[in-house]
């Protein structure tokens, strides 16, 4: 059974449409990236599927339920599904660790002890261990976007959405959350994947979609779509971004 | 009514409010002006200076400055002079120094990168502050010189110290000989609502006319 | 001439000015915290209506003639404003709590956006989200303007003199009828003033400053 699946998703602003029917879904274990150019509606899609904004049309389903029907706590799921922002939005109050350590204990009633294992375990996995009692604005932004994705991570949520978590570093700290990222897929996390990063999607994904006017215009594996995209609107932002490889 | 027999001293007394409230916002402004100019421009002892007045007269009670310049100058100079001067004089230095606050942020924020430009264009000193600097600094000051109004024009209540017959002296006096507080400064606290609410529509309404988008900045921190 | 006996003698008046200010101040707290949070999350209209209009009637009014309203003219119904100092006090809270909620309500707003998507994400009510995640990061903010509404307040304990409370500035009266001296008595009473409402300031602002870059906040 699909972790996160949508049917026909729309959303709207005013008269502004978005999104235009949109169909997906993730599976266990899986990496899915999405790219498009921007303006296309990805990271609207990406937080319409994060349950951080409600859809204004079509269905979202969270482990086969209905979210927005079935009468369920929608924090309870929030919990379940991982959100690593575009602009790094750690707590800018608390220390790696605590910002890690919030929402074990807020939000899954953790106690302290084992709240602090989990995030200790979570910063090692993202390599930030040495820096879990440095403020945000101690860190670089690569680092600081490492932070964000412990706290995800440290949750054990079902799935982990990333909404172009690289766009907003310098080229040289792109790296250092790129290799976490590739461990992460590795490891079997289930992740979606808003990037421009064509060299960790082709290495890692499972699939690729592009979308574009607020619609998935083509999905395939990453060989298919990269090299022989089917639609001309896809070929040309492919040349585009990649040069002409 | 009671209250229809005394409504000429109420009518009175609101008059002197606003009037001293416009002779220490009028004077306030010159003073404020010209320390900011002095504070941005002028040299060491120039700006010890007008620190020591901003410091003296923010930092002190109106009504303990209302008391000192009554009782103080006569004294000193021998002038004689009444409750009217003394709360003007008063009320236009305190002002200034609040004034001064809102223009430093307002010239300090205009004249960063535009002055160079200004330079290069050849104008003298005074051109510049006259043309570019100040005609700015006025339109970004005017959400920060309505809180000065708002506070000043309350202020003036103070006055009641030194005697001065303004709305809040006034309605004191006939409180005590009507025997009903209650209703009187119900009334003035109504009076003083309604004159500071309009007020704020009105400034509302000319900042909205004259602002310059994306030309906004906070006033000098304390 | 002023002599060490007249200081000591308008030393006197600081701990009622002092009392006045700080009694107002936690009673201010009291009453804006609430507010602030309220009118932040709460979508009834009657109820921000109600607090609009006393936001309104405390900035738009004096807090002398609230004192005197409370004072002369409540003190018949409620006994307990028969005491000019806890009508003083009250005045100035009340009026604390108006400025106090606008102080918090800003330095919420501050707190950017991105701050609350990232709570609500891990799961967090939005209740959860203010206690834990905008409120600490807001009071940081709200500093400088605490500081600067504490010197308000000590600055305007002053009108309790028109009320006949034995402050400071009712002291520097007294010393000025003793001594048939007109100027030092209020000069040396302005003088104590700016020498407790400047530090109270400068401090906070700084300490606030300071939090602010360790937690690179705007």
């Amino acid at each position: 059974m699909s972790v996160l699946k949508c049917r026909d998703l729309r959303k709207s602003y005013g008269d502004l449409q978005v999104l235009r029917g949109i169909d997906f879904e993730i599976e266990k274990g899986e990496t899915k990236v999405i790219i498009g150019p921007s303006g296309s509606g990805k990271s609207t899609f990406l937080r319409l599927m994060g349950l951080l904004e409600p859809p204004t049309g079509g269905k979202i389903f969270f482990e086969g339920r209905d979210v927005y029907t079935s009468g369920l706590d929608l924090n309870i799921i929030r919990a379940k599904i991982g959100f690593v922002f575009q602009e790094p939005s750690l707590f800018r109050h608390l220390t790696a660790l605590d910002n890690v350590k919030i929402g074990l204990k807020c939000v899954l009633k953790v106690n302290n002890d084992e709240a602090t294992e989990r995030a200790m375990e979570a910063l090692k996995a993202v390599r930030m261990e040495e820096w879990a009692n440095y403020y945000p604005a101690q860190l670089s932004g690569g680092q600081q976007q490492r932070v964000g994705i412990a706290r995800a991570l440290a949750m054990d949520p079902d799935v982990i959405l990333f909404d172009e978590p690289t766009a907003s570093l310098d080229i040289e700290l792109t790296w250092e959350v790129i290799d976490v990222m590739r461990d992460l897929a590795k490891r079997g996390i289930t992740m979606l994947v808003v990037t421009h990063e064509i060299a960790f999607a082709k290495e890692v994904a499972d699939e690729i979609s592009f979308m574009d006017g607020g619609k998935i215009l083509e999905s395939g594996p990453p060989d298919q779509l990269l090299r022989s995209p089917k639609t001309p609107r896809a070929r040309r932002f492919l040349t585009r971004l990649l040069g002409g490889i | 009514m009671f209250l229809l027999d005394y409504s000429y001293l109420i009518v009175q007394g609101f008059e002197m409010t606003l009037v001293m409230t416009f002779l220490g916002l009028g004077g306030g402004l010159v003073l404020g002006v010209l320390s900011a100019l002095g504070d941005v421009y002028g040299g060491r002892a120039l700006r010890a200076l007008i620190g020591a007045y901003v410091e003296f007269f923010r930092g002190s009670p109106l009504i303990v400055q209302l008391l000192l310049f009554y009782f103080s100058v006569p004294t000193v100079t021998g002038v004689r002079w009444d409750a009217f001067t003394a709360g003007t004089v008063t009320l236009m230095l305190n002002s200034g120094a609040y004034q001064k606050g809102y223009f430093k942020g307002a010239i300090e924020a205009v004249f960063k990168d535009q002055l160079l430009a200004a330079k290069s264009l050849g104008m003298t000193f005074w051109q510049t502050l006259r043309h570019v600097v100040l005609p700015q600094a006025f339109r970004v000051v005017i959400p920060s010189w309505t809180n000065e109004y708002v506070s000043l024009g309350l202020s003036t209540s103070a006055l009641i110290v030194i005697g001065l017959r303004e709305l809040t002296t006034v309605s004191k006096s006939i409180a005590a000989q009507t025997f009903k507080p209650l209703q009187v400064y119900l009334l003035t606290g109504l009076i003083y609502l309604i004159w500071i609410s309009a007020s704020l529509k009105a400034l509302d309404h000319v900042y909205s006319r004259v602002r310059i988008p994306g030309l906004e900045v906070s006033a000098e921190a304390s | 001439m002023i002599s060490a006996q007249d200081l000591i003698f308008l030393l006197q008046g600081v701990p009622t000015t002092l009392s006045i200010s700080l009694i107002s101040f936690a009673m201010g707290f009291i009453v804006g915290m609430p507010i602030a949070m309220i009118r932040q999350l709460s979508r009834s209209f009657e109820l921000s209506t109600v607090l609009e209009g006393y936001d309104k009637v405390m900035r738009g009014v004096p807090v002398l003639v609230i004192m005197l309203f409370l004072h002369f003219g409540l003190a018949g119904l409620v006994p307990l404003f028969r005491d000019p100092f806890i009508s003083a006090v009250v005045a100035l809270g009340l009026r604390s709590g108006a400025f106090q909620s606008q102080i918090f309500r800003s330095a919420m707003n501050s707190v950017g956006r991105d701050q609350m998507m990232a709570a609500i994400s891990l799961g967090m009510t939005r209740a959860q989200a203010f206690r834990h995640i905008i409120v600490p990061q807001a009071f940081i903010v709200a500093l400088p303007g605490l500081g600067s509404e504490i010197a308000l307040l000590i600055k305007d304990s002053s009108y309790s003199f028109v009320l006949g409370v034995l402050d400071l500035a009712k002291y520097s009266d007294i010393l000025r009828a003793a001594t048939r001296s007109f100027i030092y008595p209020y000069l040396l009473a302005a003088l104590i003033y700016v020498a407790m409402t400047f530090p109270v300031a400068n401090y906070l602002d700084r300490w606030g400053s300071k939090l602010k870059t360790k937690y690179g906040l705007r």
